[in-house]
């Protein structure tokens, strides 16, 4: 591991680099574009470096985008998605790892079943549900159907599965309740769990199209995706280019900059899921 | 222990019910139905009875509008079938599936090998790949159509600097699902390469010391100890980007819109239209099992295959 | 029933949920909510209420909402919910579907048969007597467009049209003027051709640009397709709206015309809407193949300092290639959705607000279109450039409303074009191909 640095070293730092380039490229690009006059970019885009530059984009954001309102919803329903999903799945997890109750063996089976069914194959059948029970177009119909994640049960029942059982019994002894045993000494180890499951559920509600789509149809209740989308389709009817890439820099730089500010807790975390 | 491994292996997720201590699990209680109520409710409500009502819903006549006009047995299934653009769809759909997962464990491997160092280079390279994860995808595909855009895109750009003609991806029907395949892992390279790197660092140093004395060579350790080592985290990388890309849609929609004569139209893509805007809720939910079938037989492969390498 | 259970499931949820539902709080004016496409354009327009400095579809529609919030004494307040208009049907439906129903929403009268039939729109007849508006004061294309069996079912807001937007300063170029310097109109396909040659020849440009790759993009093709159909007196429904035939020789004929100027180099390919725009603007091409839409958006551009078009830039309706002179029509219209307007305060100001877009028409027209209301007709053909298209509805033709699923022809027909442009499929396949998707089409009901 600590030889010399060999021809094929050099071969694969420079590959390496050339990637991380393209994978810079576009973003320093769009952020380029966002800061020039949308009459310019209707010509050419090829002057990036060049005067003239505007701020008129981003002021345009401050005073007219529907933006703020998409990332609030994107934001509520991500939140909301993640707290309640990290609950839900941490009782459900600690339920099947530690505890025995009538009809266990039949719910795990249909919990590995449920794992098995993609989201969007239920779309259709979830958007009639839904439709006539008339809960579209609020955030408990964003936020629902990825509630019922088994992914995160089974990831939660094998965290808990995996820590000694001894501290816990000591607790049972003393005549705690299993509740207080789960929150007072299970929870708390699991956090590392909490983590990877949060994170993981968090970029997937940030990311999620098809259901807002379908089911956010009023433009105030737009997600962040769903609104942007809305937006891309025929760019040149509105504002322009340079517009919409100041809507699509300020939409993508909170999470990046977050992401930036937390990347060692992030990758850690996302790596959790394959290994301790 | 080994977390989302084990957990996408129905068999030997179920094994430690039964090995846990008797303590541990203590006398069957009602009450602690109560830990798993919540979800189990969810499961059935928003999981459960969707598959059966979509299950149901492939039998019918149903619009979006009109409504319920009765059953129609299989029809919806023999029409689906016969049907060019859905046997495109399904083309399109296990060849996005074809392309992506094997770049998506060889990118992320090479990426995880190349940057597994303390440098400081590297972790900054990490964030790099990492980082673009984290847009959502309607920013990635804005992104992206303006790297595309003919005459004035990035991609033409710079290939007119190297004095090169330029090539349209987009519009062209052999490079139309090519175009998507390269969003889509420029947007979420980021996993793949974490998973392989945490992978990486469960390897134990004393293995690649004994290798060492042995006077093994770089390729022999990485063919012999290295590769060996990660096959469940390839194989779990392998599952979830199956399980991902055959869900494909967002990307596509916004880029291609599944054309040219649709060269890239996807499964998904081919519900939404069915359900959405053609009103046909049957038809859509029929295709919608299609979907359901295919990703099963996929992951029922793959986990035969990881079956069959551990063994062997 | 499954759906019984799903549905006590997801109420006993809901509750749950109950704190997060979305704040829907009643408002004390009068609120009206308003689907429609056109784009947005709030950074350059959002507060903007003087008509005249409108420019093009967006700007004029958005003005005139914005006009009439400020102005109208009833305290009604239009909420624009702006949906691009490529998934525009997809996301109303969607809408539909998911009971969040605008009281108002803009709809092709292409469209509204089969809006008609799923009685989602319902007639406005009583709606527009309240609001002093006669049906008499319709263009005839107009009235045709919202009527059917007799009953009117929108307000008519315009009568647009297939155009050619040409670049005169690049026909000069290629010499193909006649004396007093206006484009020489090709009058076949291989005239057509021959000026497509000349122009690659003496400019080094593509004779013709029309946006292939976007959602909404698919319209494009059918437009041109259904206007060379009409000029040979072809229809796709040939015998009864229960059967399509695409691959009448007329038909065929029409894919054809794209196949040829495909095979010809004669048109740009993989564009999308923006990259048209941009092509034309920048004089990259000679004709843009696109809509009345665009007339007041290009006589902007053209009037820039130093704009290639400043040479010249002129428009003609879509030109006849074959035997008679026919050009597609459509028209976009206001409908009152069944159950976006049950309260009878929010149907009053529905009807307001209806009746100020009506005296309105005309500023409407100022972004391309023919105007709806007959009485303005005459002051529309003094803008510039109108001169040339006034004459559309003599020779427009649409489908009639019982042809069903219009949207899902128009797509599937656009979606066989873009194959032959981008992808150099035939027009037998394309022809072929599109009859095969006509079939699953008009399946449903």
């Amino acid at each position: 591991m600590h030889g010399r640095r060999t021809l094929g070293d050099h071969l694969v730092l420079a590959a390496v680099v050339l990637l991380a380039a393209i994978w810079v490229a576009p973003i320093a690009w769009i952020v380029g574009l966002s800061f020039k006059p949308n009459d310019e970019l209707m010509r050419s885009t090829g002057h990036l470096l060049s005067p003239p530059f505007t701020l008129k984009n981003y002021a345009d954001i401050l005073g007219a985008s529907s933006v703020f309102a998409w990332m609030l919803n994107s934001a509520v329903v991500a939140v909301g998605q993640t707290v309640l999903t990290l609950a839900v799945a941490s009782a459900a997890g600690y339920g099947f790892a530690r505890t025995s109750f009538p009809g266990k063996p039949v719910l795990f089976a249909l919990t590995l079943a449920a794992f098995a069914v993609p989201e969007q194959a239920i779309i259709v059948p979830l958007h009639t549900l839904f439709a006539e029970a008339d809960l579209h177009n609020t955030y408990a119909a964003l936020i629902l159907p990825r509630l019922a994640f088994p992914f995160g049960v089974l990831l939660m029942t094998q965290y808990f599965k995996a820590i000694p059982a001894e501290i816990e019994e000591a607790a049972l002894l003393d005549n705690a309740s299993r509740f207080k045993v789960f929150w007072r000494i299970a929870l708390p180890l699991s956090l590392p769990a909490q983590a990877t499951l949060g994170i993981y559920t968090f970029l997937h509600a940030w990311n999620d199209y098809f259901w807002p789509l379908v089911s956010a149809t009023k433009p105030e209740m737009y997600t962040l995706t769903v609104g942007l989308a809305s937006m891309q389709t025929n760019f040149a009817q509105t504002e322009g280019i340079g517009f919409l890439m100041a809507q699509a820099v300020f939409a993508g730089l909170p999470v990046l900059v977050l992401y930036l500010f937390f990347q060692r807790h992030i990758v850690t975390a996302v790596a959790g899921g394959a290994a301790k | 222990m080994s977390g989302a491994a084990d957990v996408l292996a129905p068999g030997a997720a179920a094994r430690p019910v039964a090995a846990a201590s008797a303590a541990g699990v203590g006398r069957p209680s009602l009450l602690n139905l109560l830990f798993v109520l919540p979800y189990v409710m969810l499961m059935l409500g928003l999981v459960a009875v969707p598959v059966g009502f979509g299950l149901w819903l492939s039998f019918q006549d149903y619009d979006m509008l009109g409504g319920w006009n009765g059953s129609v047995g299989l029809a919806n299934y023999v029409n689906l079938l016969s049907d060019r653009i859905f046997q495109g769809a399904v083309r399109n759909t296990l060849l996005f599936v074809a392309m992506t997962v094997p770049a998506f464990v060889g990118l992320g491997l090479f990426l995880a090998l190349a940057l597994n160092d303390g440098l400081r280079r590297s972790a900054v390279l990490r964030s790099v790949f990492f980082g673009s994860s984290v847009l959502s995808v309607t920013v990635v595909t804005l992104i992206w159509r303006l790297v595309y855009m003919p005459e004035r895109g990035l991609l033409g750009t710079v290939l007119g600097a190297f004095g090169l003609p330029e090539v349209n991806l987009v519009a062209d029907e052999r490079l139309a699902l090519l175009s998507v395949v390269i969003v889509t892992l420029w947007w979420i390279i980021g996993l793949p390469m974490t998973l392989f790197l945490a992978a990486l660092q469960q390897i134990p140093r004393e293995i690649y010391e004994a290798a060492a004395l042995d006077n093994a060579g770089r390729a022999r350790t990485l063919w012999s100890i290295t590769l060996p080592s990660l096959k469940r985290t390839i194989l779990l990388v392998a599952v979830i980007e199956a399980i991902l890309q055959f869900q494909i849609f967002g990307q596509v929609l916004l880029i291609t819109g599944g054309g040219p004569n649709n060269a890239s139209r996807p499964v998904v893509q081919f519900i939404y239209e069915a359900g959405f805007r053609d009103w046909q809720l049957g038809f859509a939910a029929a295709a919608s099992q299609v979907l359901f079938l295919l990703m099963l037989l996929a992951a029922l492969g793959q986990l035969w295959l990881g079956r069959r390498q551990d063994r062997g | 029933m499954a759906t019984r259970l799903g549905k006590g499931v997801l109420a006993a949820m809901a509750a749950g949920l109950a704190a997060l539902a979305s704040p829907a709080g009643a408002q004390p004016k009068t609120e009206i909510t308003l689907a429609r496409f056109f784009g947005s354009c709030e950074a350059d327009y959002g507060t903007n209420t003087d008509l005249s400095r409108a420019r093009g579809e967006c700007g004029v529609i958005t003005t005139l909402v914005n006009k009439f919030n400020a102005e109208n004494k009833e305290g009604i307040t239009v909420k624009p919910q702006v949906i691009e208009w490529g998934p525009y049907y997809q996301q109303l439906t969607s809408r539909i579907a998911a009971r969040d129903i605008p009281a108002i929403a803009v709809m092709h009268t292409a469209q509204i048969g089969d809006f008609i039939r799923a009685r989602i729109v319902e007639p406005v007849d009583a709606d527009l007597k309240a609001a002093g508006i006669e049906p008499s004061e319709f263009t005839p294309n107009a009235r045709n467009g919202v009527t059917v069996d007799g009953k009117v079912y929108a307000l008519p807001w315009d009568t647009h049209s297939w155009l050619w937007h040409i670049n005169v300063g690049l026909f000069k170029q290629a010499g193909l003027v006649d004396e007093a310097g206006e484009p020489r109109i090709p009058k076949t396909v291989d005239e057509m051709l021959a000026q497509a040659a000349q122009m690659r020849e003496k400019t080094g440009k593509p004779y013709a640009v029309m946006a292939t790759t976007g959602s909404g993009d698919t319209a494009n093709g059918a437009r041109s397709f259904y206007s060379w159909l009409y000029d040979q007196g072809g229809s796709i429904f040939p015998g009864g709206f229960d059967k399509a035939d695409l691959r009448t020789p007329e038909a065929l004929a029409s894919f054809s015309v794209f196949e040829k100027l495909a095979q010809a180099n004669a048109i740009t390919k993989g564009l999308d809407q923006s990259g048209a725009i941009g092509t034309f603007m920048n004089g990259g091409a000679a004709v843009w193949f696109t809509g009345t839409w665009r007339i007041d958006d290009m006589l902007a551009a053209a009037a820039k300092p130093g704009s290639p078009l400043a040479e010249g830039y002129t428009v003609r309706v879509f030109p006849s290639l074959f035997t008679k002179e026919s050009v597609w029509t459509d028209n976009h219209s206001w409908v009152l959705l069944r159950g976006g307007s049950a309260k009878p305060e929010v149907r009053k100001a529905a009807q307001t607000f209806l009746k100020f877009m009506w005296d309105n028409n005309l500023a409407w027209s100022r972004a391309g279109h023919l105007p709806a209301r007959a009485a303005v007709l005459d002051e529309y053909a003094k803008l510039p450039l109108r001169q040339y298209v006034v004459g559309i509805p003599q020779i427009g033709r649409s489908l009639p409303h019982e042809a069903r699923r219009q949207f899902g022809f128009q797509a599937m027909i656009g979606e066989e074009i873009v194959s032959v442009i981008n992808a150099g499929k035939t027009a037998q396949a394309a022809a072929d191909a599109a009859q095969e998707r006509s079939e699953p089409l008009l399946r449903g009901r």
